[in-house]
């Protein structure tokens, strides 16, 4: 693994001795620690990557071009919340809302009841000092588990997920359709309902519908597993199921006039605040005191941590099928279950037509810089697909150039002084530079702030000497310099990104 | 495999480029048959790429003797002589890719292509032919075309660091994914023969000029009866004879084809490894694409130049 903590086997004699670096990384964390230590040491880099049919090198030359680092790629964009929670539009935000709905109720919630039942009196009063809409609404869930929902056979679970399949896919829709419902505008006079957002329709359950019986099916057998109930083996035979299912008496709904739904693009969270929370809190407190003198002692639920690579444990048969039933509600297109496991588990899509295509690339820079003689516009870097097929190269960029007074640097630069100077002649010889320099930092240990009146102590020190005594750094033999990070500002107070400075003290 | 689904195997195996272009077009990859005749060093990494990928089969033609200048670009030989001595380089790859994934079928056919009869190719759905001579090129082609059945047709050369691709996928229906959907393309490609009788002339300004440079030299191939590749620096005279004719005839400028750069053509018989890698990958891609009918494919010459 490479980072800094394993800085101590690529250490910088192993860095020193490279004459060139190809990264074959897995991640752009390894990339930019890699950038930074071919920086550092003034290595070249060729650097490449490749997803799916998509491939991508660049050249990185010590001066010549700007580091891997000088260019990030924008961050990638997440659904807000409530277009999870309320209005998704495409299938992405469904697997996103079952893949939070399966964590939820099958993981947190039964930690929660564990971490409840394990130590009441310390689950109570932190409870109770949140006192806020979040854990009004974990109370919720757990005294669910325990009482209002709780499973004690299968039959049990077979009733608690036809339930939920009303809440999710016919409730909740026909309560948001009530308080949105399909003519309204919102308060500027636009329609409410217009694209992205689409228009949902509640769910009809039927017991002959295959998929709404795989939704019990999944759903039953998790929730059994929760409780640590036997799965019976008529659970997957769908005659049987569907005979279960239909005994299940399912209360009518009403919508409510005051719901309140997050509409809010910017909002992190879903719970809602009242004043009465803190009422609300006690009363689900004393409500769980009593549940739990009526449970045996050793009473435990089994939290399920969703693994996607099994075939056989329903975990991505409950999440596809959650997510498949929500797009019916919005008419979105379905999925199915492999389709739906390469979307949620986020998995990298490799081929070997563009590895090779990207290694042949590499290969052909690699030769221009072991040459050595080439100039930046020599080289190539190179976006490829071969899906469209599209072809791009170009030349890479240069590094930016800054300037301050009659001085001008790269990222690549190092200032050079001699003569083993103390703290004051460090200063003093950026002073002449016409920089104020108010930090001095060697590795991670600050040698000198400007804000901390004992630092003055240290003003005739050698600046080596600091490094050894305070940054505690490790000199070897053959080394005749340190390098310090000087943080300066200029006449105006305007902060300066200057060079690494490396200090000869031999 | 003959099964509509894919098995819990190649369901497994192939997890990741599943994921890239879909399971429906991986159940068509394994039911494909690819034919590839000449096993220089490009036809070496495109084999692995289309074995990788879990073709159904991969049938090699290439009676030659291995001899060190082969050992130059093609990586499934195996360096050590007592391995390869006495074989052709068609079987000596053969054994080498079927490591690469044991549920490719991965067989060696003796005899000259070009002669072989229309019967033959009805066994394949991708025919790839490499540092092919122009005559050979067209009949093979054409027996491709011959056939009820679809046979897509690819001829690819290398010569230094320059490569070539050609491709006729004759009456080619495919989707292409644009943003947020999916769009069917029908496309009609030209044989080689009709593709090469364009004028010169008439070809926009930005065609690559090693597409001209080709055709010389392949011209001067078939009048000297030389194999393909077999060329030096020394023939470098007569080839500009010929291409100040062939321009004369075609009313096309001369300094369109540099002397320099048929200059390295001719002296470059021998592959360049990374150029290899890079159109061995394109071209992997592109039979993945014309097989799986995902994907807009080349059309229909490709170029390269290191």
């Amino acid at each position: 693994r490479f980072g800094t903590v394993t800085e101590n086997v690529f250490d910088d004699n192993f860095w020193e001795n490279l004459n060139v670096v190809i990264n074959a990384l897995d991640n752009v964390n390894a990339r930019l620690y890699v950038d930074q230590r071919c920086l550092y040491f003034q290595k070249p880099l060729l650097e490449s990557g490749t997803l799916g049919p998509k491939c991508n090198t660049q050249v990185v030359i010590p001066h010549l071009t700007e580091n891997y680092g000088a260019s990030r790629d924008p961050p990638e964009k997440q659904a807000p919340m409530c277009t999870v929670h309320s209005f998704p539009h495409n299938i992405d935000h469904c697997l996103t809302w079952a893949r939070s709905e399966f964590e939820g109720l099958l993981e947190k919630a039964p930690a929660e009841v564990n971490a409840f039942l394990s130590s009441p009196d310390e689950y109570i009063s932190a409870m109770r000092n949140a006192g806020d809409a979040q854990a009004r609404d974990t109370l919720e869930r757990v005294l669910e588990c325990l009482e209002t929902e709780r499973c004690k056979t299968f039959e049990d679970c077979v009733t608690w997920a036809r339930l939920k399949f009303e809440d999710y896919f016919a409730n909740r829709v026909k309560q948001l359709t009530y308080t949105f419902p399909e003519d309204v505008s919102t308060s500027t006079g636009a329609p409410f309902w217009s694209a992205p957002k689409r228009f949902p329709h509640p769910l009809q359950f039927s017991s002959s519908d295959p998929s709404h019986l795989h939704f019990i099916m999944a759903a039953s057998i998790l929730r059994a597993e929760t409780f640590g109930i036997p799965i019976p083996d008529w659970s997957t035979n769908p005659k049987k199921l569907a005979e279960v299912v239909d005994k299940v008496v399912v209360p009518e709904f009403q919508p409510k006039k005051d719901a309140k739904i997050v509409t809010d693009d910017k909002a992190t969270s879903l719970s809602s605040s009242s004043v009465d929370d803190a009422a609300v809190i006690d009363e689900l407190i004393s409500k769980l005191k009593h549940c739990r003198k009526t449970l045996p002692p050793d009473f435990r639920m089994k939290p399920i941590q969703f693994e996607k690579d099994d075939d056989t444990n329903y975990h991505m048969d409950f999440i596809a099928a959650l997510a498949n039933m929500r797009a019916r509600n919005y008419s979105i297109p379905e999925v199915d279950k492999l389709k739906a496991k390469f979307i949620a588990g986020r998995i990298i899509p490799a081929i070997a037509t563009s590895t090779a295509l990207a290694t042949g690339l590499v290969c052909l820079e690699l030769y221009k810089v072991l040459d050595g003689s080439h100039k930046r516009e020599d080289y190539r870097n190179t976006f490829a697909n071969l899906a469209l097929p599209l072809f791009s190269m170009a030349e890479p960029v240069p590094p930016k150039v800054f300037k301050h007074h009659d001085m001008s640097w790269t990222v690549w630069d190092r200032w050079v002084l001699k003569g083993n100077p103390t703290l004051r002649e460090l200063l003093q010889w950026l002073e002449d530079k016409g920089l104020n320099a108010y930090s001095v930092s060697c590795g991670s240990s600050l040698l000198y702030n400007s804000m901390f009146p004992r630092h003055k102590e240290r003003m005739d020190k050698k600046v080596a000497d600091l490094a050894r005594e305070v940054a505690k750094v490790e000199i070897p033999p053959y080394r005749r310099h340190v390098d310090v990070v000087v943080a300066c500002e200029d006449d105006e107070g305007n902060d300066i990104d200057i060079p690494l400075i490396s200090v000869y003290f031999r | 495999m003959d099964g509509e689904q894919l098995t819990e195997q190649e369901t497994a195996l192939y997890d990741r480029q599943i994921r890239v272009w879909g399971a429906d077009a991986q159940r068509r990859l394994s039911k494909a048959h690819v034919l590839v005749g000449g096993v220089q060093g490009t036809i070496a990494e495109l084999c692995k790429n289309i074995v990788l990928a879990g073709v159904g089969s991969v049938t090699l033609v290439d009676g030659r003797p291995v001899t060190e200048e082969a050992l130059n670009a093609n990586f499934l030989i195996p360096p050590d002589e007592k391995d390869y001595a006495g074989r052709s380089i068609a079987e000596v790859c053969c054994d080498s890719l079927k490591d690469f994934n044991p549920m490719v079928r991965v067989t060696v056919e003796k005899g000259d292509l070009s002669t072989r009869g229309t019967d033959f190719y009805e066994k394949f759905d991708v025919v790839i032919v490499s540092r092919c001579s122009l005559n050979a090129k067209k009949t093979i082609n054409q027996k491709c075309r011959k056939l009820s059945k679809r046979i897509a047709f690819y001829s690819v050369d290398c010569r230094d660091s320059c490569g070539e691709i050609f491709a006729d996928l004759q009456n080619h229906s495919c989707t292409q994914k644009k943003v947020d959907e999916t769009i069917e393309c029908h496309l009609q490609y030209p044989s080689f023969e009709e593709a090469i009788l364009v004028p010169w002339k008439a070809l926009p300004k930005r065609v690559s000029k090693l597409y001209f440079a080709m055709r010389v030299i392949e011209k001067f191939e078939e009048i000297e009866g030389r194999n393909p590749g077999e060329t030096s620096v020394a023939d470098l005279p007569t080839v500009l004879k010929l291409r100040n004719e062939l321009c004369e005839a075609q009313s096309f400028t001369e300094s369109q084809i540099p002397d320099a750069l048929l200059e390295r053509l001719l002296s470059g018989r021998m592959e360049f490894p990374p150029v290899c890698a890079i159109i061995g990958g394109i071209l992997g891609q592109e039979v993945i694409k014309a097989i799986s009918c995902k994907g807009e494919p080349l059309k229909n010459f490709f170029y390269f130049d290191a």
